[in-house]
């Protein structure tokens, strides 16, 4: 995929292409292949909430940056 | 019935009268210890025959949580499954109510990840009523990448769940009851119902019958 037509089409100019999402437990970035999840905040439904393959495994707690709401 | 454990609240603030809960003894875990949900604040207290009790504040909080993020998504593609009889009919109803997809008893390995089987069933949401038993439906929502609401008791797996509703996943009568107000929350929650108002039916309609499984 090329970064720069992303660039064009973006409102937004992407300063280094396409953003990976990232971990809201381990803030490590989620790979396209990687079998992480995601969905809104079960509480507000303000945030998108990203967890690794790893963290879903581990059952590491994530924490929402809008409501403050502490899962699984 | 015993109110043991619970502090006094102010009438209105759960779900349910506290009696109801009690009855259908949605805060009874099991005796398997669990640092997992005690690190959590989800385990109330540990009775002296050695009966996990869970907290009813975090059970009725998780109950509204849960419908809430429930109600977000077209029902369509929300999955509702149970292995174990005593879930079958809770999860019947509960879809009834809420036009989600239940799947009661084996669940077919590749519903969720072979989209050429006649079985299949594109899913968003995953609710599970047992996560011990309910193996390959969570399975197959992990390699998809699908969140995933479960029931979950002490005894219960937390591997893959992106939201737990701590309770008693094994009783007939709490089984019944927390898919009950999850029905009916999911209902307010769009719309259908008022709040204040009830499903046409009571939770007990939602308790699987002890012929059905014989
Ligand atoms: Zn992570
Ligand atoms: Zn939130």
């Amino acid at each position: 995929m090329s970064t720069q037509s992303a660039q064009q089409t973006s409102r937004q100019p992407t300063m280094f292409g396409i953003e990976v999402p990232r971990c809201t437990s381990c803030n490590r970035p989620i790979s396209p292949d990687e079998k992480g999840v995601r969905f809104l905040c079960p509480n507000c439904g303000q945030a998108e909430i990203w967890r690794c393959e790893k963290c879903r495994k581990l059952g590491n707690t994530w924490r929402c940056p809008v409501c403050g709401f502490e899962g699984p | 019935m015993s109110r043991e454990g619970v502090a006094p609240v102010p009438e209105g603030e759960f779900l349910v009268p506290i009696e109801k809960y009690m009855f259908a003894g949605v805060r009874l875990g099991t005796r398997v210890s669990n640092a997992y949900l005690e690190k959590r604040g989800f385990i109330f207290a540990v009775r002296h025959d050695g009966l996990r009790i869970f907290d009813l504040r975090k059970i009725d909080e998780r109950i509204r949580i849960a419908a809430k993020m429930i109600a977000r998504y077209d029902p369509s593609k929300v999955v509702a499954v149970s292995a174990k009889p005593y879930g079958w009919r809770p999860v019947e109803m509960f879809c009834k109510f809420t036009g989600c997809r239940p799947i009661i008893g084996r669940f077919i390995p590749g519903t969720f990840t072979n989209p050429r089987a006649s079985y299949y069933i594109e899913a968003d949401l995953l609710v599970v009523t047992d996560p011990k038993v309910d193996t390959q439906a969570i399975t197959e929502a992990a390699q998809l990448g699908i969140p995933v609401v479960a029931l979950v008791d002490t005894d219960t797996p937390f591997q893959f769940i992106d939201l737990m509703i701590p309770c008693n996943n094994k009783g007939r009568r709490s089984l019944a009851l927390i898919y009950w107000l999850l029905a009916k929350l999911v209902l307010i929650e769009r719309g259908l119902l008022k709040p204040g108002e009830d499903l046409p039916v009571p939770p007990e309609e939602f308790e699987t019958r002890l012929r059905e499984i014989e």
